[in-house]
């Protein structure tokens, strides 16, 4: 296909450019002021040691080199890895089976739909003091269910090996937003395929592995990334779980640092350390971090994921 | 097709006049509240407090509203912690911060050191230093200036239920405080006759070395041990004697009743998040046989069991005879920098964390106040709070560093660590040290 050659703006289009500029100069402005500037500031300090006051001292690369040698950094680097490894595939499988279920041709369908998606527009704040009721080793739901049928009960927030993964559980709450996306790929699906299969004798599973799921995979790609870099992220859980707004807890990041995740050190760095030059170092080995991992997931993909008409 | 021809900037600008018109301005000043005098000018009070100590603070505010003539002060809970200023940072930086804030005491040189403080010396606060404490007025120093007024302090001690004793078959005299400090020996020995599991888990622990004040500074100094040495300006946390007090209380005690175990008692009957109401303390409802508390466990026995017959004593001690020993902490009252009624500020803070301010504290929270005449006033330490007061003049106090948020949290992990078993606590405590002692060196020497 030869690409179309580039049109010049007219007068009456440089005019309404123009006209339009002050219009959109409040994004402008607060973009460049509120995303681009602490972006490039931040990384300037993160070659300074700096308190949030006063002046920044030169640091070269002693903010990085300390990363190295800082046991605290690889705990909560490995605990996020830990973290997303886990969260990211189950929550794309969650948000695929309950897309199935919001597909369903039921006359209550849209009953569902939004019981399902009510969870992911609650504040997680709230959500997670819910989760700590509900885990309870005492009182809890969950662990009084467990024993009914005779599975031991679990410490889940007490506990260092099951403090990450009650968070990925309730990580799964949200994934009535991913949901959505992935209902409207279903729907998306030709119906014809479906049909031509069935005709051909293929069952539901086989339908739904060899025509849904490959039609599917771009927004399958699309949700392991952006999971991916909001995984790494994990932040508020944490430091709800961990009694970070209570301060008086016998561990200050959950039993063991388990759940001292990357954000959440970052965040103890910047405001109870007073650590900015230090906090912004890791910012921007999270930011690469997070670029290498989806260039990784994308290169990944080139083998599995099916674009229509490619 | 043109967009709104000759228009566009004359609707935006409207837009932005209609904006601005609309909005509310948001300056701390303007009509004062009411309980305020007239003609004064407001002053914004940041506390990070809960009920009960919030009611009494805010009580101090309306008593100081009720006299100042020139300042009126607006007390706002904000959320934050003894270590965790988040709040206070991000507005102090942004030009939206209070007046008056009040903050951890063993912090504020850590504070002072970052530039969130206001030195106070031009406001005269120097020539306050001879009212207070000794320890809590270089708790508020940082370089030899002042930048913070010591409001309250406290002091730590084993509290133990009587009932529960007798009914375990033990006779609570054993704990009389005349007998001096039990042995941790003899603490451990009653406890473990009071523990009770069903169905596995632990329905009452006899004591919970790691529980409320079971802090590593708690056993650290019940040890005889120092976490600051000033004449090499680092911190030893690895003391042996420090080390002995990890190692008997979290290595071998925690884990000798199952870390795991004590996990599950601890979510169940004293969850840190989110805290309980303080009426279901374990140690109140009978889940908890003793506990190591401060003086503010007084008022909650007082107000929420009347009726438990409890004894109080000093904390342990590694070996009979020792001197016994507790810690004192407590808050301080400050100006964070950009405060926009400084001088207002100052005139609360002085109220605040002066000999009035004080006295309805300690009357209304069973803390004790940092002002040295109250403390001779016995009417404000009814039974057992005169106890903590004779306690005082041979507290410890954490050492007050630039980087004490930082070593509370590497002591804290070292504290986990031991617990569970997943480093020596002499190798744990090492690390702790030299974390502590790589941010603290740009600071050295301190001077007080």
């Amino acid at each position: 296909m030869i690409a179309a050659p580039r049109r010049r703006l007219s007068a009456e289009d440089w005019r309404n450019l123009r006209t339009a500029l002050p219009f959109i100069a409040p994004w402008i402005v607060g973009f460049l002021a509120f995303t681009v500037y602490p972006i490039v500031y931040s990384l300037y300090l993160s070659f300074t040691h700096y308190s949030g006051f006063g002046d920044a001292t030169p640091a070269g690369l002693d903010n990085f080199k300390h990363m190295a040698e800082d046991p605290l950094f690889w705990q909560s680097l490995g605990n996020t890895m830990y973290y997303t490894a886990l969260a990211v595939p189950i929550g794309v499988v969650v948000a695929i089976a309950l897309a199935l279920m919001m597909n369903q041709n039921l006359r209550e369908v849209a009953f569902y739909r939004a019981a399902f998606y009510l969870p992911s527009i609650l504040p997680l704040f709230a959500l997670t003091f819910i989760f700590i009721v509900l885990l309870n080793p005492g009182f809890g739901l969950v662990d009084y269910l467990l024993e009914l049928i005779h599975i031991p009960a679990v410490n889940w927030l007490g506990d260092a090996h099951w403090t990450k993964i009650s968070v990925v559980m309730l990580a799964q709450l949200g994934a009535g937003g991913p949901a959505l996306i992935f209902l409207a790929a279903l729907r998306a699906v030709p119906g014809e395929l479906y049909e031509a299969a069935r005709l051909e004798g293929a069952g539901a599973l086989r339908r739904f592995w060899k025509i849904t799921v490959p039609l599917i995979t771009p927004v399958i790609l699309f949700d392991l990334i952006y999971g991916t870099i909001l995984g790494v992220q994990i932040f508020t859980p944490a430091f709800v779980l961990a009694g970070g707004t209570s301060g008086g807890g016998a561990y200050t990041t959950g039993p063991d640092n388990s759940l001292l995740f990357y954000v959440y050190y970052l965040y103890k760095n910047a405001f109870q350390y007073s650590d900015m030059g230090y906090a912004s170092a890791m910012a921007w080995v999270l930011f690469i971090m997070s670029i290498v991992l989806s260039f990784a997931i994308m290169r990944w993909s080139r083998q599995w994921v099916h674009y229509e008409g490619a | 097709m043109r967009l709104l021809p000759g228009r566009g900037i004359p609707v935006l600008l409207l837009s932005v006049v209609v904006v601005a018109a609309c909005s509310t301005g948001g300056t701390s000043s303007g009509a004062p509240l009411p309980g305020c005098n007239s003609g004064t000018k407001q002053a914004l009070f940041w506390t990070s407090h809960t009920p009960p100590d919030t009611d009494s603070e805010q009580n101090i505010v309306n008593n100081f509203n009720k006299q100042s003539k020139t300042t009126c002060v607006k007390m706002v809970a904000v959320p934050g912690s003894e270590t965790d200023i988040a709040k206070l940072t991000t507005a102090v930086r942004g030009g939206t911060g209070p007046d008056i804030y009040e903050l951890d005491r063993f912090t504020v040189a850590e504070r002072a050191a970052a530039g969130v403080l206001t030195d106070l010396s031009s406001y005269g606060a120097a020539d306050m230093a001879s009212n207070y404490l000794d320890f809590a007025w270089k708790e508020a120093l940082f370089k030899g200036k002042p930048y913070a007024l010591p409001d309250d302090t406290d002091a730590r001690v084993l509290y133990y239920n009587k009932d529960m004793m007798q009914a375990a078959g033990e006779d609570p005299s054993q704990l009389d405080i005349a007998k001096g400090a039990p042995t941790v020996a003899l603490v451990r020995t009653l406890a473990n006759k009071l523990n009770k599991k069903t169905n596995g888990k632990y329905t009452v622990v006899g004591f919970d070395p790691r529980l409320n004040q079971g802090w590593h500074y708690t056993w650290g100094f019940a040890y005889g041990g120092s976490f600051f040495d000033a004449s090499t300006c680092k911190v030893t946390p690895d003391d042996p004697k420090i080390v002995q007090a990890f190692k008997d209380m979290f290595w071998d005690w925690a884990g000798s009743l199952g870390v795991s175990d004590l996990q599950t008692f601890e979510s169940t009957y004293a969850p840190d998040t989110p805290p309980l109401p303080q009426a279901q303390d374990a140690f109140i409802t009978g889940h908890l046989g003793m506990v190591v508390s401060g003086d503010w466990m007084i008022g909650l026995l007082q107000k929420y069991a009347p009726n438990l017959h409890y004894g109080i004593t000093y904390i342990p001690v590694p070996n009979q005879g020792d001197t016994p020993a507790t810690w004192a902490g407590g808050w301080s009252v400050v100006i964070p920098k950009g405060a926009k009624n400084g001088s207002g500020g100052w005139e609360f803070m002085k109220y605040f964390a002066g000999e009035d301010g004080q006295r309805t504290y300690t009357q209304q929270t069973t803390h004790m106040p940092t002002w040295k005449s109250l403390l001779t006033d016995t009417s404000l330490f009814p039974g057992d709070h005169a106890l903590f007061v004779k306690q005082l003049p041979v507290a410890h106090s954490r050492p007050a560093l630039p980087v004490g948020a930082f070593y509370w949290d590497q002591l804290t992990i070292a504290q986990s660590d031991a617990e569970h078993h997943t480093k020596d606590p002499g190798a744990a405590l090492k690390a702790a040290a030299d974390a502590t002692n790589a941010k603290l060196q740009p600071f050295c020497p301190i001077a007080t």
